[in-house]
């Protein structure tokens, strides 16, 4: 049996090969995954996690990508009153380098990553649930070709409560 | 601003192309763009020529890598009637990608790309993206992704190899293209 598995390992490299990715064959996604309830107590700020899964085989610039000519990834959201939009945290990006510049490194995110949404309400705020929307802008590359600009939406609600 | 941005966010949703496919044979259509400088250039401008049509962007990272290559190949098969144009297919305004262009010693035209002629070229979907075109005006060859050098000078070099119609083969162009390079 252990026998067995170089001749698998080897036969599915010839797979994964056979198939590899060519420009255009696939085309990037980033999916933005639902957010459970967020509940913000009324005159204290709230930390919302917001995790984006980008597809395999891509990857998307950071908020701060090394070169001014890269477009970075940005999270624009609008809060509906009485709830404010605090700031927003992006997560450092990974230095990668790639066939086409392998002597550049690039700020990249890939695979999962989360953007922190900090979120507040005034003290004398009333209870309910309100509506936090947006979108997230990126641009998207592979190991051989860069494809447009995209935004997708972003969305999450805030329940306020007194006490 | 230019008005490729609805073309941008509009791609992905694959509105109906004229040329998908293998695009080899097919007659190159024409277009009529700006060049960063202001004047007009069509297609047809290059009759009699080998033409690489280059989609690109300033954001495309793989597209920097093949500039260069552009650069030499001009250089090399200018006289022997190779015509590169660079279509640019940024939101960026004109002279922010002439001073990429520029930064990069490009010293072929530079036209602003728009969604009508991505349609017309099968809506391109990612940079860079290139089409070799013969002297007769047909589609050749089409290069997606980053290729190798070795790759897209042989697809210049069937490019230069095509005989025009009627005319025998390296003849030399029959008009005088208005374009101004971006090194201008």
């Amino acid at each position: 049996m252990t026998r067995a598995w170089p001749t698998l390992a080897l036969a599915v490299l010839l797979v994964g090969l056979a198939f590899a990715q060519g420009p255009g064959e696939k085309l990037p996604t980033v999916d933005f995954a639902p957010v459970g309830k967020v509940q913000a107590k009324a005159g204290a700020p709230v930390n919302v996690e917001l995790d984006f899964r980008i597809g395999s085989e891509f990857h998307i610039n950071s908020n701060k990508p090394h070169s001014e000519l890269l477009i970075p990834t940005t999270l624009k959201l609008s809060a509906t009153a009485p709830v404010t939009l605090v700031g927003v945290k992006y997560p450092a990006g990974q230095d990668m380098s790639f066939p086409f510049a392998p002597d550049e490194k690039l700020s990249v995110y890939s695979g999962d990553f989360a953007i922190t949404a900090t979120v507040k309400a005034p003290a004398k705020a009333r209870n309910g649930e309100y509506p936090v929307a947006g979108e997230l802008h990126f641009q998207a590359c592979d190991r051989s070709a860069c494809y447009p600009p995209r935004s997708i939406p972003v969305k999450f609600s805030v329940t306020v409560a007194n006490k | 601003m230019l008005a490729v941005g609805k073309y941008l966010n509009r791609i992905h949703g694959h509105s109906p192309s004229k040329m998908v496919g293998d695009v080899r044979g097919v007659a190159a259509p024409n277009f009529d763009l700006a060049t960063l400088d202001g004047h007009r250039v069509k297609l047809s401008d290059y009759r009699g020529k080998a033409v690489l049509l280059n989609f690109w962007a300033t954001w495309c990272s793989p597209c920097k890598v093949e500039m260069p290559w552009f650069v030499e190949l001009q250089k090399k098969y200018g006289s022997d009637g190779l015509v590169i144009l660079g279509i640019a297919m940024d939101d960026s305004d004109a002279p922010k990608i002439a001073q990429f262009a520029s930064e990069m010693g490009v010293n072929y035209p530079v036209l602003l790309g728009t969604d009508k002629v991505s349609e017309q070229y099968g809506n391109v979907e990612f940079l860079p993206t290139s089409f070799y075109i013969d002297r007769e005006g047909k589609i050749i060859g089409k290069g997606t992704g980053l290729l190798g050098r070795g790759e897209i000078e042989d697809n210049v070099r069937k490019a230069l190899a095509s005989p025009v119609a009627g005319m025998k083969q390296a003849q030399t162009p029959t008009t005088t293209p208005r374009a101004q390079t971006a090194a201008q």
